[in-house]
This record gives C-alpha cells, sequence and structure tokens, in this order.
C-alpha cells in the first residue's frame, strides 16, 4: 500500500524519514482516510459473527441471550463506559499536583534525566 | 563422652579448687611481672586454662551429676565445700569463656586504654576479679561467697578506676561504684549474719536443711533474706539501685566494661538464684511473696524505665549499660515467675544476654580503638569505615532486639511463653513492648551507621578501617554464638535450653 | 547433610539476591538475575513429581515450620514466578543499578518460598520479605515515589502483621496446627487472615497501594512489581478460601470498579494498574465459584495474566525509556518510531481482551462458563461488563494513545534490544498458549484439575468476537461523533483521597487546633505540658535524675527504702 517515493508530499516524505525503517510501510495507518475508514472494519466484522451465531447457537445460554446479544451488550457497556468518564471526570479529577507529592513522571515536570533519547 | 576421657583425672577431680587457685595466684604474679607482655600471656593461659578446666567440669557434671569438693579435706558443715552441679556449671563456663574472648581483645585495647606502666597490675587485677567471680559462683560455703564477692568487687573498682587514662569520670564512676557495692556487700554480709544466727550453720546445703526443718524459720530469716536480697539486687543492677552501674560501664576501660556487663551482673544474679531457691525455698511464703511482688514489680518497671532511658541516652555506652539494666528485669522476670519455664528462660537469658551485651561491647570498644567514637551522632557512616565490626554489631544488636534466628529470640520467646502458661499475659505485654523499644533504641544507632554517609576528615571521606583481627575474633565468635544460639547450629541452641532447664530443675528441687 | 531437595527453591533466588547485593561487578549480577530464576525452575522440576512433596522441616521453639511444600496448586505459581523472573531479568539487562537486582532477586526468591510455605508461619516470613524487598522497587522511582513507597511499606507491613495475628488465632483455636491448607471463614482467625490476604491482593477499598505505588516505581520495578505480591495474594487465597461465596461478589465488585477509574486516568501505567487489579477481581470471583472448571480458570488466567500483564506494562516501560512519559495526553504516534513495540503492545492488548488465539481467550472463558455452569447471573453479568471494560482501557486505550492517536510528533528510538527481546518471548507464550493446535493443551497440562472444556468451539470464538468487535465499533463511533473524551492531565482520586488528603487533613487540622489551643492557653500549657515535658526530660535525658550518675547518698537511701519495701511484704502478707 506504500506509495512511491515520487508521489509523496513533502511532508509524507519527511515522515517517513524520520521514521523507523520497519514502519515505513505501515504509515498509511496514520492517514486520514485510514482512520475515517477504520470503522467499517469491526463494524463488518460484528454483523458477520453476529450471522454466524445464528448458524451456531451457544451451548450454555444465559437467560438475556438473544440474536446478537453478545454484540449488543459489547457495544452498550462500552458505551456507557466512555460516556460515563465526562461526569466522572468532573468530579474525581483534580489538579496534578494535588497531593503535593510531585505526581507521576513526566518529561515536563521530571527533574531526573530518566529518559534516553 | 570421650571428650570427658581426655581431661586428666586429677583436674577433674581438683578442678573446682584450681579455677579459684590459679589466678589468684597467678594474679599476685602477675601484679609483679616487669613485662607488659608478659603479663598479657600470663592472663590469656590462665584464662584459658580455667576454661578448659571449666569445660571439663561441666562435661563431668553432665555424666557424673554434681559433684561437691571439699576444700584442704575438711569436709562440709566444718570446712569449706565447692558446688559444681547444674546450676553452676554453665556459669562457670560462661565467666572463663568471656574471660578468655576479653583478654584476647584486651591486648590491643589496653594499649589505647591503659597507662603503660599500669598495665601489668591492670591484669592482675582483672585475674583476681575473675577469680573472685569464679570463687562466687562455685563455693558451697555461704560466707565464703561474701569474701570472694568482695575479691571481685574490690578489684573491679581498681579497674574502673584505670578507666581515667581516658576519660576523668573514671574515677567518680568507681567512687560511686566502690559506696554503692559496699553498701550491697555489707547488706548481703549482714544477711548472712542473720542467717547464721537463725541456723548456726555457714555451710549452704546446711542452711537449706536446717531452714526447711524449722519450716522457713522466725523473723529473723525473714531479714536474712530481705537483707540478703536487697544486697544482692545491688550487686546485679536491680531497678532502682541499678545506679552504679551505668557509670561503671561508661567510663571503665572497655575490656572491663565487656567483661563487667557479661560476668559480673551475672554471677550475682546467680547467687539470687542459689539463695532464694535452693537455701532458702520459694514455698516459704515469705520467699514466695517477695519473689512475686518485689522481683517481678522492679523487674517490670526496670525493664520500661531503663529502656525508655536507654532511647534517650546519646552515649552508645550509656545506652547499651541501660539497655542492660532492662535485660536484668527480663531475667528477674524469669526468676519471679517461679515456675520451671520461667526459671529456665531466666537463665537462658542469663547466658544469652552475656554473649550478646559481651558482642556490643565488644564492637563498642573496636570503634572507640579505631575513631574515639562513643556517642551515637559518630555512628554515621560506620558500616562504609569498619563493616566487619560493625557488621558484629548488627548480629548482636538483632539479637538484643530478639529477631528470629537468634539467642536473643530464644529466651525471649521462651520467658513471653512462660508468662503465658501461668496466665501474666501484662508480662507478654511488657515483654514486647520493651521489644519495641529496644527496637527504637539500637534501630536508631543501626540507621545512622548503615544509611548516613562516613563523616569527611580534612574534605576527605574517611577511609575504611577495620579494627584489629584480636579485637574482630572475639566479637564474631559472640555474634556467631547468637546467631547458632537462635538457629540450633551444632545443636548450640537446644545445648543451652538443656543446660536452663537442667537448672531450673535443680532449683525446684527435682535434682540436677 | 542437608539434602538440597529439602531446600525451598526460593531460598536459592533469595541467596543470590544476597550475593548481588555485595557483587560490585555488573555483569556477574545480571548473570545472577537471570540464571537463579532459571536455576529455581530446576529446582522444582527435581523435587516435583506428580505427587505433593512436603520437605524442609524445621522445628523452632516449638513450632514446626514446613518450609517446603509443592503441590499441584502451588507447582503452577511456583513455575509462573521462576518464568517470570526470568523475562523481567532480561528486560532490565540494561540497567545497571545494584539496589534493582538484588531487591528484585530477593522479591522474587520470597514470593516463591511464599508460594512454596507449608506453614502459614513460614508464609508470614516471606509475605513480609516481599514487602520489604520490593520497596526499594518502588522508591528508585525517584524522589517522587518516596511517599508512597512509605505507603506501600505501611499497607503491606499491617498485612503482614494481620497475617501473623490471624495465623495465630488460628493456629491456637485449631490446637497448634499452623499448616496452610484450606482455612474457611467460619472462625475469626480465618477472618483475619481473609483481610490480610485481601489487602495484599487489592480488595476493593484495599486497592489503593497498587494504583498508588506501581505507576510511580521506576520502569523496570513496576514491570518487576506487577507480577509477584499480588500473585502471591491471589495463591494465597486460592489455597485458604476456594468456594468462599462472598469472595464471588467482591471479586465481581473488583472487577468491575477499576474500569471506570481506568476510562478517566491519564497516566497508562496508572491504567494498567487499575487493569491489574480488575484482572484479579476476575480470578477472586473465580475462587470464590471453587468448581473445579473455576479454578482450572483461576490458575490458567494467572499464568497468562502475568504473562501478558507484564508484557504491557513491559512495552508502557519501554515508551518511557523512550520518552521518559507515560501520559496518555502526551503521547501518541509512536507507531512510526517504535513498531515492534507496537506489535508487541497490540499483541499484549488482545491477549488481555480475550481476542480468540490469544492468551485469555481460553482462560477468561473458563471462568465466565464456571460463573455460567453454576447460574450465578448476576455476577456473570458484572464480569462482562468488566469484559468490555478490559476491551476499553486495555485493549483498545493503552495502545491506542500511545502508538496511534494523533502524532505527538515525538520521534525516538525503537526499545533496547533487551527489551524486545523480553517483549517478544512474552508475546510468544501469548500466542502460544491460546494456540489452538497443542498450544492451550499445554496450559492445560500445568492445572489442577482435569480438563475436558473446549474453547474453540465456533460458538464460544463467534460470541467472543461478537463483543470484541461490537465494543471496537462503539469505539470508533463515539470517536466519530467526538463523544469520546479527549486525555486530559490530571490526578484522579480515588478512595486513597480518605488517608491521603482527608486523614492528613484532620491531622493537620487537630495540630493547627493543637498549636492555637496551646497559644491561648499559654499559662495552663506551661505548667501542664511543659512541666511534664521537662520532668520527662529531667528523668530520662542524660542530663536527667534518672541518668546522672547519682549521689551515693541518695542511692543509698534508695537502697535501705528496697530494703523496707522488702521487709513490708514480707511482715505484712
Amino acid at each position: 500500500m506504500a506509495k512511491a517515493p515520487e508521489n509523496l508530499t513533502e511532508a509524507e516524505l519527511e515522515e517517513r524519514t524520520n521514521a523507523h525503517p520497519m514502519a515505513v510501510p505501515f504509515l498509511f495507518l496514520g492517514r486520514e482516510s485510514t482512520i475515517k475508514n477504520f470503522i467499517w472494519f469491526p463494524f463488518a466484522g460484528m454483523v458477520i459473527c453476529m450471522a454466524l451465531g445464528l448458524i451456531y447457537p451457544p451451548h450454555h445460554k444465559a437467560p438475556w441471550d438473544f440474536f446478537g446479544s453478545w454484540a449488543v451488550i459489547g457495544f452498550a457497556a462500552y458505551s456507557f463506559l466512555v460516556l460515563s468518564a465526562g461526569p466522572l471526570f468532573k468530579l474525581l479529577a483534580r489538579d496534578e499536583d494535588y497531593y503535593g507529592e510531585g505526581g507521576l513522571p513526566d518529561p515536563d515536570y521530571s527533574t531526573e534525566g530518566d529518559h534516553h533519547d | 563422652m570421650d571428650v570427658l576421657s581426655l581431661f586428666p583425672a586429677w583436674l577433674l577431680e581438683h578442678g573446682a579448687a584450681f579455677a579459684i587457685v590459679l589466678p589468684l595466684l597467678m594474679g599476685a604474679i602477675t601484679a609483679i611481672l616487669p613485662s607488659r607482655t608478659l603479663a598479657w600471656w600470663t592472663a590469656f593461659i590462665v584464662t584459658l586454662v580455667v576454661t578448659v578446666t571449666s569445660f571439663g567440669l561441666v562435661l563431668n557434671m553432665l555424666s557424673e551429676g554434681a559433684t561437691i569438693y571439699s576444700m584442704g579435706g575438711w569436709d562440709p558443715p566444718h570446712g569449706i565445700s565447692l558446688v559444681v552441679d547444674a546450676l553452676s556449671a554453665p556459669v562457670l563456663l560462661l565467666i572463663s569463656a568471656m574471660a578468655v574472648l576479653t583478654v584476647v581483645y584486651g591486648m590491643p585495647a589496653t594499649v589505647a586504654e591503659v597507662e603503660p606502666k599500669k598495665r601489668a597490675p591492670f591484669y592482675a587485677a582483672f585475674l583476681i576479679c575473675f577469680a573472685g567471680l569464679m570463687g562466687m559462683v562455685v563455693t558451697g560455703d555461704a560466707f565464703n561467697v561474701f569474701v570472694f564477692l568482695e575479691v571481685s568487687s574490690i578489684s573491679t573498682y581498681a579497674l574502673v578506676a584505670m578507666g581515667s587514662a581516658r576519660d576523668r569520670r573514671a574515677l567518680t564512676a568507681s567512687y560511686n561504684y566502690l559506696i554503692m557495692g559496699s553498701i550491697g556487700a555489707t547488706f548481703f554480709v549482714i544477711g548472712l549474719g542473720f542467717l547464721y544466727m537463725e541456723t548456726g550453720t555457714l555451710n549452704m546445703a546446711d542452711m537449706a536443711r536446717i531452714l526447711a526443718d524449722l519450716d522457713g524459720g522466725s523473723r529473723v530469716a525473714k531479714v536474712a533474706f530481705g537483707f540478703i536480697i536487697v544486697g544482692l539486687g545491688l550487686k546485679l543492677a536491680m531497678f532502682p539501685l541499678h545506679t552504679w552501674l551505668p557509670g561503671a560501664y561508661a567510663y571503665a576501660p572497655s575490656m572491663m566494661t565487656i567483661f563487667l556487663a557479661s560476668t559480673a551482673t551475672k554471677a550475682a544474679l546467680y547467687l539470687l538464684l542459689r539463695f532464694s531457691f535452693t537455701i532458702f525455698d520459694p514455698s516459704f511464703d515469705y520467699v514466695g511473696v517477695l519473689m512475686k511482688y518485689l522481683l517481678v514489680g522492679v523487674g517490670i518497671v526496670g525493664m520500661i524505665f531503663a529502656s525508655l532511658q536507654a532511647i534517650f541516652q546519646t552515649d552508645v555506652r550509656r545506652t547499651l549499660a541501660f539497655s542492660s539494666v532492662a535485660q536484668v528485669g527480663y531475667m528477674l522476670l524469669g526468676v519471679g515467675l517461679a515456675t520451671a519455664a520461667g526459671l529456665a528462660a531466666g537463665y537462658l537469658h542469663l547466658l544469652n544476654h552475656a554473649i550478646i551485651k559481651g558482642g556490643l561491647f565488644l564492637a563498642l570498644g573496636a570503634f572507640w580503638y579505631r575513631f574515639g567514637i562513643t556517642r551515637i551522632d559518630d555512628f554515621e557512616g560506620l558500616s562504609k569505615t569498619m563493616p566487619l565490626t560493625m557488621a558484629a554489631f548488627t548480629v548482636s544488636a538483632l539479637s538484643l532486639i530478639g529477631v528470629p534466628f537468634t539467642a536473643g529470640f530464644v529466651s525471649k520467646v521462651n520467658l513471653a511463653t512462660a508468662a503465658a502458661d501461668k496466665g501474666w499475659w501484662w508480662a507478654v505485654g511488657v515483654i514486647v513492648v520493651t521489644s519495641v523499644l529496644a527496637i527504637i533504641y539500637m534501630g536508631r544507632i543501626l540507621l545512622l551507621a548503615y544509611f548516613g554517609d562516613a563523616p569527611e576528615i580534612d574534605g576527605e571521606k574517611a577511609k575504611r578501617n577495620e579494627a584489629p583481627l584480636m579485637m574482630l575474633v572475639p566479637m564474631w565468635v559472640l555474634a556467631i554464638m547468637s546467631i547458632a544460639i537462635g538457629s540450633n547450629i551444632f545443636n548450640l541452641g537446644d545445648n543451652f535450653v538443656g543446660a536452663a532447664e537442667a537448672a531450673a530443675r535443680l532449683l525446684l528441687g527435682g535434682g540436677a | 547433610m542437608i539434602d538440597i531437595l529439602q531446600i525451598n527453591p526460593g531460598l536459592w533466588i533469595i541467596l543470590a539476591g544476597i550475593i548481588c547485593a555485595f557483587m560490585p561487578v555488573g555483569h556477574v549480577r545480571k548473570t545472577l538475575v537471570l540464571l537463579a530464576p532459571l536455576f529455581a525452575g530446576v529446582m522444582i522440576f527435581q523435587i516435583y513429581g506428580a505427587q505433593e512433596v512436603i520437605g524442609g522441616v524445621i522445628n523452632y521453639a516449638g513450632i514446626e515450620f514446613t518450609t517446603l511444600r509443592i503441590d499441584r496448586l502451588s507447582m503452577i505459581w511456583g513455575y509462573l514466578f521462576c518464568l517470570a523472573g526470568v523475562l523481567n531479568a532480561i528486560y532490565a539487562l540494561h540497567e545497571k543499578c545494584r539496589i534493582t537486582d538484588s531487591s528484585a532477586l530477593i522479591y522474587t526468591g520470597a514470593a516463591i518460598a511464599g508460594v512454596f510455605a507449608g506453614d502459614l508461619l513460614t508464609l508470614f516470613i516471606f509475605w513480609e520479605l516481599t514487602a520489604l524487598s520490593s520497596v526499594f522497587l518502588v522508591w528508585k522511582g525517584g524522589e517522587r515515589s518516596y511517599a508512597a513507597g512509605l505507603r506501600y511499606l505501611a499497607v503491606h507491613v499491617f498485612s503482614g502483621v494481620l497475617l501473623l495475628a490471624g495465623a495465630i488465632v488460628y493456629g491456637r483455636a485449631n490446637g497448634g496446627d499452623f499448616t496452610f491448607g484450606h482455612i474457611g471463614l467460619d472462625s475469626p482467625g480465618g477472618l483475619m487472615l481473609l483481610l490480610a490476604m485481601g489487602i495484599k491482593c487489592g480488595f476493593p477499598l484495599f486497592h489503593n497501594w497498587i494504583q498508588d505505588a506501581y505507576p510511580k516505581a521506576s520502569i523496570t520495578g513496576t514491570v518487576i512489581l506487577s507480577v509477584f505480591t499480588t500473585k502471591l495474594a491471589l495463591y494465597a487465597i486460592a489455597r485458604g478460601f476456594a468456594g468462599e461465596d462472598i469472595l464471588i461478589y467482591i471479586g465481581a465488585v473488583m472487577a468491575v470498579f477499576p474500569v471506570f477509574f481506568a476510562v478517566i486516568e491519564n497516566d497508562l501505567r496508572r491504567v494498567l494498574a487499575y487493569s491489574l487489579n480488575n484482572q484479579l477481581g476476575f480470578m477472586v470471583c473465580a475462587i470464590g465459584i471453587g468448581t473445579p472448571l473455576a479454578m482450572n480458570g483461576v490458575a490458567g488466567q494467572v499464568i497468562t495474566h502475568v504473562i501478558f500483564k507484564g508484557l504491557l506494562f513491559m512495552t508502557m516501560g519501554a515508551v518511557m525509556f523512550r520518552t521518559g512519559t507515560a501520559k496518555a495526553s502526551e503521547l501518541g504516534g509512536l507507531f512510526r518510531s517504535m513498531p515492534f513495540t507496537t506489535v508487541f503492545c497490540l499483541i499484549g492488548a488482545g491477549s488481555i481482551a480475550a481476542f480468540p488465539l490469544l492468551a485469555a481467550f481460553v482462560t477468561k472463558s473458563m471462568i465466565l462458563s464456571a460463573a455460567l455452569e453454576e447460574h450465578l447471573y448476576i455476577p456473570l453479568a458484572m464480569l462482562l461488563f468488566a469484559s468490555a471494560g478490559v476491551m476499553e482501557h486495555s485493549g483498545i486505550k493503552v495502545p491506542y494513545f500511545t502508538f496511534f492517536s494523533h502524532d505527538s510528533g515525538r520521534r525516538v528510538k525503537e526499545a533496547p534490544w533487551n527489551m524486545l527481546t523480553a517483549m517478544g518471548l512474552a508475546s510468544l507464550l501469548c500466542i502460544v498458549f491460546a494456540f489452538p493446535f497443542g498450544g492451550y493443551q499445554l496450559l492445560y497440562s500445568l492445572l489442577p484439575y482435569e480438563v475436558n472444556y473446549h474453547p474453540y468451539t465456533p460458538d464460544h470464538v463467534i460470541f467472543q468476537l461478537q463483543l470484541l468487535f461490537a465494543a471496537i465499533t462503539a469505539f470508533c463511533v463515539l470517536k466519530k461523533y467526538g463523544l469520546y473524551p479527549s486525555e486530559k492531565r490530571a490526578e484522579v482520586i480515588d478512595f486513597d483521597w480518605t488517608y491521603r488528603k482527608l486523614g492528613l487533613g484532620i491531622a493537620r487540622w487537630i495540630g493547627a487546633m493543637w498549636t492555637r489551643l496551646s497559644v491561648n492557653m499559654t499559662g495552663v500549657r506551661k505548667t501542664c505540658v511543659d512541666g511534664m515535658g521537662k520532668k520527662l526530660y529531667q528523668i530520662f535525658s542524660p542530663a536527667g535524675a534518672m541518668s546522672a550518675a547519682a549521689p551515693s547518698g541518695l542511692a543509698a537511701v534508695l537502697t535501705a527504702g528496697m530494703l523496707v519495701i522488702a521487709l513490708l511484704i514480707m511482715f505484712i502478707t
């Protein structure tokens, strides 16, 4: 999927020269279009699995099992979790130096030279 | 018992007398020896020979049972008898072995601490003190006890005073000790006088028999017991009669401190056991009551107060001295329990504590020898400058605290179990609390030594400067003993516990 | 002579650790760190055949210590800890630090020795040793970790004390038998023991030390820490409290609540610490169910969990090693610079989220099936929700924010070779232990009970994939509509607020009030407090009355006083 070098824009060329050689063929993962269209991959997987679920019904049925129940559970639980993050964050988040102990390692705060680039 | 067969028969037969007479005689000779080295060798050889003799006596006691030796062939009650039994034999061995170790250590230490022309008399006084302690333990004659007590005490006053070359305060400490010691001895001898009045004999076995016949005797016997207990209590640094001890320990020459700390109070405690269990009997009302209320009372109070005082000290020698007073409290608690387990625990702690404190003071002496250190603040970074000495100190300190697999743990656990068996849970609590206090007062020294940086001398980090071999060997012998007893290596733990139990059986009249 | 097969294999590693503490040569240390766990593993193999082995019985102070007991359950933990020890050693090869090396070894050894402890008192010794040795790993995280290390130490020492107290109460009730077998909750000793183990295992409300200390430890320290402490506790619970109903609910709650914190937490190592908590919840729940299938699930899950959780911590460590931070808000787009680490992280994420063909797929579904078979629908529903949560925080959040997301512009070097090797090996194991043809059967051969559970049935694969794909779809949808919260720097408060803020605040308030009070009551204070203090000082300090070389006169009076007391006692009673 990697484009030939002559078709690259300046920015892409720079990204390529800075990247790890093994990462070059995968740089498309960072492209806008990939991110935009990525959703179809799990969506298709989900639909296919729901369809297959009709052919292979579960051995042990939980009381809530119905067509595509696991997908629904997954989707609902996940969404609930992520959507709860907003209010929770408002409730629980404090300034990073809340406890006055210097917080977690961070190059911007850190005075120790403990990273090695 | 083929080790026993290596000892010549005459040594075993006359060993008890030999162990007193030899150091006494050689002490007199040493005093006029011209050379310091010669004096040291004399002291070393004498203590070594006596140790071997004591070892033989212990083995002989184990295989043959208790022996009674009549001085000059005069049979008791008219002559003086020497008794080697399960109670006295281990203490004899302890005293003589500690004497050897301190003499070995003393070679370099006295050079640094005692004026050159006083060194030969120093060793002479040491030998006489040693003879006195051995005599106190082995004799079966009550008045003889007093004589030997004075022999050892008077030489000790002189020895403590010799610390004045290092620190002038040794003189006041010695004076204090002299006054207090004399008071104690006087009390003791007054008690003996009353006892003689009551029983008409000075032989211990005779006294015990007559007292038992009289069913405890009259008021005179009671007064006698009171005087003897208080007199001995002073000698063994029973709280609050311990005031002579910190000064004497702190300012005596370090060799003497080691010897004093590990033997003198122990011999006095031995006498306390001897008197209150084999001459008097806890089944007499007044004996039982006095032990239960007075000995246990002062024991417990002493454990707590002396531990607290140890925490507040700035000088390590004094910290250890107060710790000794606290440890005496443990032993008194064991004695006051008056059960087989309690007595065994108290006796075991007597032996173990001698080994532990000996090790601690040995290491402390080495610190002084190299760096002139006695204050706690100066311990900073000592683990870097004297790692081996510090390691030995640490082992002994852990043992003092009572960390598992060390000698201190064994005796503390035995003591706690004995107290719990009797239902004295509060005593168990006190043991735990004082152990925590011990963690504090020893811990802060160890923390400084291990986590502090070595001090700077003239802008340079102090260099590693290990103690001389003659100091390292005895201190490591004691440290390893500590661990060996605690972890039962070479069966040492079992042997010590066995010895303590045998002594307890003897005290409670079950025979050796 | 001592039979070396009677020696607890963990002790060899502790010995190596002690040697390391005094070994100035780095290469020798690294060799020891690498070889000691291997040697211990070989020793386990030599000692353990098929039957339970009991050895190293020591009688000390009248108590029998069984220092070695290997059976089907402890064997699993033993091998696992050895394996983890080797992986950690490889991961830490680049680090030249004597403290880390020796404390890692002693810690590893103590955990192994603790697992092989046959009685509660031996367990207690190693229980405390794990805490004492590992706190240095926390403190290696630098100054900011100092307070957290102290809290960590305090919690664990407390847990140890509780364990000892529980053991004594329990042993006394059983007539002095301290054997560590099934304990049960029907005695007060049992409750104390469970509480002690629960603290170390991170039960809800006792969990804070994990999220407090782990993210603050050094890079290698976190990886090492993540393996042993909680798993040792888990072993103890599995051994002592299998089938206790209350554990089902504790476990379910423990699996669910960290999920919420993980979503809002910014520091990815802390996210993983919450995730660790959540995984432990699954296992605690399964221990509560206690059927053979559930216990197999626990044993299997603990094996895979150590590997993939270690792998995830390793990848985050590698990222931190290169960038200096593990905060989601500061990272992103790193797949361009660290492609191998990215792949390993994705394998770890897939494993923890239980994708088919990756580690947890087999074991986690055993746990879920066990719950289903026992008709425990409420816990099952909670665990399913927690599974979705796992997918969110470990499966998506960690790799996404680190390696993808918006490009942070950081261009760093790939992780050092030794880290890559360790991560590679862990990834390989993640795949092997779930491989349908001979892979998971290998895992089965280690489990404590006979297994006839088939993970790769079509329905199981399909429904698992439904769940996972749906979750990913939800992620994409939420992201697309801007509903997915962006990562913001913050300190997220948890239950530890009660003691780090509230408790501290109360203590400070009392202090301030005290000051105010004492200022206002100078007169009273002077006479009372100062007087008391002075008295104490006067009595106890070296300059004080009790310590000064007491005047001989006073001492003589004291002696006479003692005599009077002695005579009084004798004459009155």
